[in-house]
C-alpha cells in the first residue's frame, strides 16, 4: 500500500521575477515499511521534494497524496494537524526544543495530539530505551551530544506513530561512528515496526544503508534504484 | 495549557541576563511610578490639609454678602447659637466664630495691610493649628489688648515681643477705628502669605473697639468635622440650618484645592498612561527580538504539529510572566519603601521658600491610594498583554518550510 503518491509534482520559486524550477514533474510511490534514500547534488530538488512530501511547502501543481489524503488541498492549519498525526521529523540540526528535558521533548507531540498520561509515560519510556537513552531522559539538549540528541530526534519522530518519517539529512552534523549507531537504530526500527523512513542525504553511509534509493536531478527523478530489500 | 505554560516559564529564562534585566526594569519602573504617585498625593493633600487647618476649615457659615464684599458689616448674629447648632452635628468636631476685619497694622518702622481675626483661642485651637505653631510667647492668653502675628510679620514691622502695634480698621457704622495691642506671641504657620498678612486678637477686644461690645456677632464660623470625605453630605444636612446664611465646603471657598484635588486623578493617569507607553515599547522590543532569534524553533514547533493558536498563546504567556513576575517585587519594594517614609517623610527643607509660598510644609508624607496597587497591577498586565500582541502575531506569520532554514 502506498502511503506516499505523488504525480507531476512541479514546484517554481519566484514565479513572477526570476522563475527559478526546483521539481519538474515528479511522480513518485512509495510503499509502508520503506527505508528510501533521496538523494541528489545540492540544488537537485531533493528539499524541496521532501518539503512537499512533509506537507511544509506546496507544489506549484501537481497531486500529493500521503496516507489517502491529497495534501495540496489542505489549508495551514490543517496541514499542522496533519503533520502531527501523520508526519514525523527528523532535522538535520536535531531541532529539539531546548527547554525540555530528552523526556519531554518525546512527550512533546503526544501531548499535542490529547494522548492520555499513561500511554505516553510509556510510549515515551519505551522509545528511549529503544535509541539506547534510557539514562537520559531528564538530560536537556545541550546536555546530550549530538547523536544522542538525534536519537532524541528519532524517537520524538515516532512518538505520535506518525505514517512515515521524513529525515532531512540526519547524519549530516555526526561522525561517522555516531552515524552508523543512529542509522543502526533507525534500520532496526524500520525492520522490526515497519516504520517508513525517508531520507534525503548525500552520505554514502546512509545511502548504502538504504533499501531504495531515488536520485533527483534538476527537479526531475532521474534514477529510481527499486527495492534492495 | 500546562505544556504551554512549562515552555513559556522556562522559555523566560533562557537568557537569564536579558530576562533579568527586563524583569528590573519593569520592577524600578512599577516601584517609580507608585512611589511618585503616593509622593505626588502626599504632596497635594499637605497643600490641602494646610489650607484647611491654618484657615478655611472643612465647613464656614459666613454672611451671604461678606462672601461677596468682605465688608466687615455683613456679620451674623448669634453667632454662638450657631456655632452650637453646627455643633450638635455628630460629624462635627469643632467650631470656632471669627470676627474678621480688613485693616491696618502699624509700627514705629511702618504699616502693612492686614486680615484681623477677632478669636476665642480655646475655641480656634479646635478648628486651626495656629495654636501648634505659635514659636514664642503663648496663644492669646487674657491680657490687655493681646496681638499674635507671625514673627516674619513681626520682623517686617520692626516688631518683637511685649511690642506695641497698632491696628486701624473699620468700625460696624463703615468709621474708621483703631486700638493699641501688645505682642503676646509669635507664630509661623508655614506659609508665607498668611503669614505677612494675618494677624489675631481676641474677640471681645476687637468687638469693643468695633462698637459691637457684648454683641454676639461673627463675619465667619468654620467647622472641622471628622471625614473630609463626606463634606459635601454634612454640608446639605446642615445647610437648611442656616437659612440666612451661606454654609460652603472648603472646595467652595477655596476651588484651588478642589483643584488640586481633582488633579489627582488626571495626573495618576497621564503618569499610569506615560509608564504603559514606555512599558509597552519595552516588551515589544524584549519580546519581538526573543522571537526572531527563535525563529527556527518556532518552524520546527509549526512542523512538528504545534498550531498556530498555540504559538501564539505561548509568546503571549512568556510576555505575561515577565510582566506578572515583575509585579509582585516592584509592589514588594514600592511598600517596602512607603512604609519608610510614611513614617519619616521626606524632608524638602531644602525647598522650604518655595513651599512655604505655596502653603506647603517642608516634610511631606508620600501617601498612596490603597486601588495604586491594584491599577498599576492591571496596567502592567494590560500592557504586557498588548505589548505581546505584535511579537506573537509575527510569531504566527512565520512559515515552518522557511523558518526552519533560518540560521
Amino acid at each position: 500500500m502506498a502511503v506516499i503518491l505523488t504525480r507531476d509534482l512541479y514546484k517554481t520559486y519566484n514565479p513572477d521575477t526570476i522563475p527559478v524550477h526546483a521539481l519538474n514533474g515528479v511522480s513518485l510511490s512509495i510503499e509502508e515499511g520503506e527505508f528510501t534514500a533521496i538523494v541528489g547534488p545540492s540544488g537537485s530538488g531533493k528539499t524541496t521534494l521532501l518539503n512537499i512530501l512533509g506537507g511544509l511547502d506546496s507544489p506549484t501543481s501537481g497531486y500529493v497524496e500521503v496516507g489517502g489524503t491529497d495534501i495540496s488541498q489542505l489549508s495551514e492549519n490543517e496541514l499542522i494537524d496533519f503533520r502531527k498525526n501523520h508526519i514525523g521529523f527528523v532535522f538535520q540540526s536535531y531541532n529539539l526544543i531546548p527547554v525540555l528535558t530528552a523526556y519531554e521533548n518525546v512527550e512533546f507531540v503526544m501531548l499535542l495530539q490529547g494522548r492520555p498520561e499513561k500511554e505516553r509515560k510509556e510510549r515515551t519510556e519505551a522509545l528511549l530505551a529503544a535509541v539506547g537513552l534510557a539514562d537520559h531522559m531528564d538530560r536537556r539538549p545541550s546536555q546530550l551530544s549530538g547523536g544522542q540528541q538525534q536519537r532524541v530526534a528519532v524517537a520524538r519522530a515516532l512518538a505520535p506513530r506518525p505514517s512515515f518519517i521524513l529525515a532531512d539529512e540526519p547524519t549530516a552534523n555526526l561522525d561517522s561512528h555516531t552515524s552508523a549507531n543512529l542509522l543502526d537504530i533507525m534500520g532496526k526500527l524500520n525492520h522490526e515496526e515497519k516504520v517508513t523512513f525517508i531520507f534525503s542525504t548525500h552520505d554514502s553511509r546512509v545511502i548504502e544503508r538504504a533499501h531504495r534509493v531515488v536520485t533527483v536531478e534538476d527537479g526531475v527523478i532521474i534514477s529510481d534504484e527499486g527495492m534492495k530489500r | 495549557m500546562g505544556l504551554l505554560i512549562k515552555i513559556a516559564w522556562r522559555n523566560i529564562w533562557r537568557s537569564r541576563t536579558r530576562s533579568l534585566v527586563v524583569l528590573g526594569a519593569i520592577s524600578l519602573g512599577i516601584w517609580a511610578l507608585i512611589f511618585l504617585l503616593s509622593f505626588s498625593r502626599g504632596m497635594v493633600y499637605n497643600l490641602i490639609d494646610n489650607s484647611i487647618r491654618r484657615e478655611i476649615g472643612h465647613l464656614q457659615l459666613e454672611h451671604p454678602d461678606f462672601q461677596k464684599q468682605r465688608d466687615f458689616r455683613f456679620y451674623l448674629e448669634d453667632a454662638d447659637s450657631l456655632g452650637t447648632l453646627m455643633f450638635r452635628d455628630p460629624h462635627v468636631l469643632a467650631v470656632s466664630e471669627r470676627v474678621v476685619a480688613l485693616g491696618m497694622v502699624s509700627s514705629a518702622k511702618g504699616a502693612r495691610g492686614v486680615r484681623i481675626w477677632g478669636i476665642d483661642p480655646d475655641r480656634e485651637s479646635g478648628v486651626s493649628f495656629i495654636a501648634e505653631k505659635v514659636v514664642e510667647g503663648d496663644f492669646l492668653a487674657p491680657a490687655r489688648n493681646p496681638i499674635l502675628m507671625s514673627r516674619r510679620l513681626a520682623d517686617k514691622l520692626g516688631l518683637k515681643m511685649r511690642s506695641k502695634a497698632v491696628l486701624t480698621f473699620q468700625d460696624l457704622e463703615g468709621n474708621i477705628t483703631a486700638g493699641a495691642f501688645r505682642i503676646t506671641g509669635l507664630f509661623d504657620s508655614g506659609t508665607t502669605p498668611f503669614d505677612e498678612g494675618t494677624v489675631m486678637v481676641r474677640r471681645e477686644d476687637i468687638l469693643r473697639l468695633t462698637g459691637g461690645d457684648g454683641q454676639d456677632i461673627a463675619q465667619q464660623i468654620v467647622a472641622i468635622i471628622d471625614d473630609p470625605d463626606s463634606v459635601g453630605v454634612v454640608r446639605d444636612h446642615l445647610a437648611p440650618l442656616f437659612p440666612n446664611a451661606s454654609l460652603k465646603s472648603y472646595a467652595e471657598v477655596a476651588p484651588e484645592v478642589a483643584l488640586y484635588e481633582s488633579q489627582i486623578g488626571l495626573m495618576n493617569m497621564i503618569v499610569i498612561t506615560i509608564f504603559m507607553l514606555a512599558l509597552i515599547f519595552g516588551i515589544i522590543n524584549t519580546m519581538l527580538m526573543a522571537v526572531l532569534e527563535r525563529v527556527r524553533e518556532l518552524g520546527m514547533l509549526m512542523a512538528i504539529g504545534m498550531n498556530r493558536r498555540r504559538v501564539f498563546l505561548m509568546v503571549m504567556l512568556e510576555t505575561l510572566f515577565l510582566g506578572v513576575t515583575a509585579m509582585p517585587v516592584g509592589i514588594g519594594l514600592v511598600i517596602v519603601t512607603l512604609r519608610i517614609f510614611e513614617q519619616t517623610g521626606i524632608d524638602l527643607s531644602i525647598f522650604s521658600e518655595g513651599m512655604r509660598e505655596f502653603g506647603m510644609s517642608e516634610v511631606v508624607y508620600p501617601d498612596p491610594i490603597p486601588s495604586i496597587y491594584i491599577q498599576v497591577a492591571v496596567a502592567v498586565f494590560l500592557t504586557a498583554f498588548l505589548g505581546a500582541i505584535y511579537p506573537a502575531w509575527k510569531a504566527i506569520r512565520l512559515k515552518p518550510v522557511e523558518a526552519l532554514t533560518k540560521i
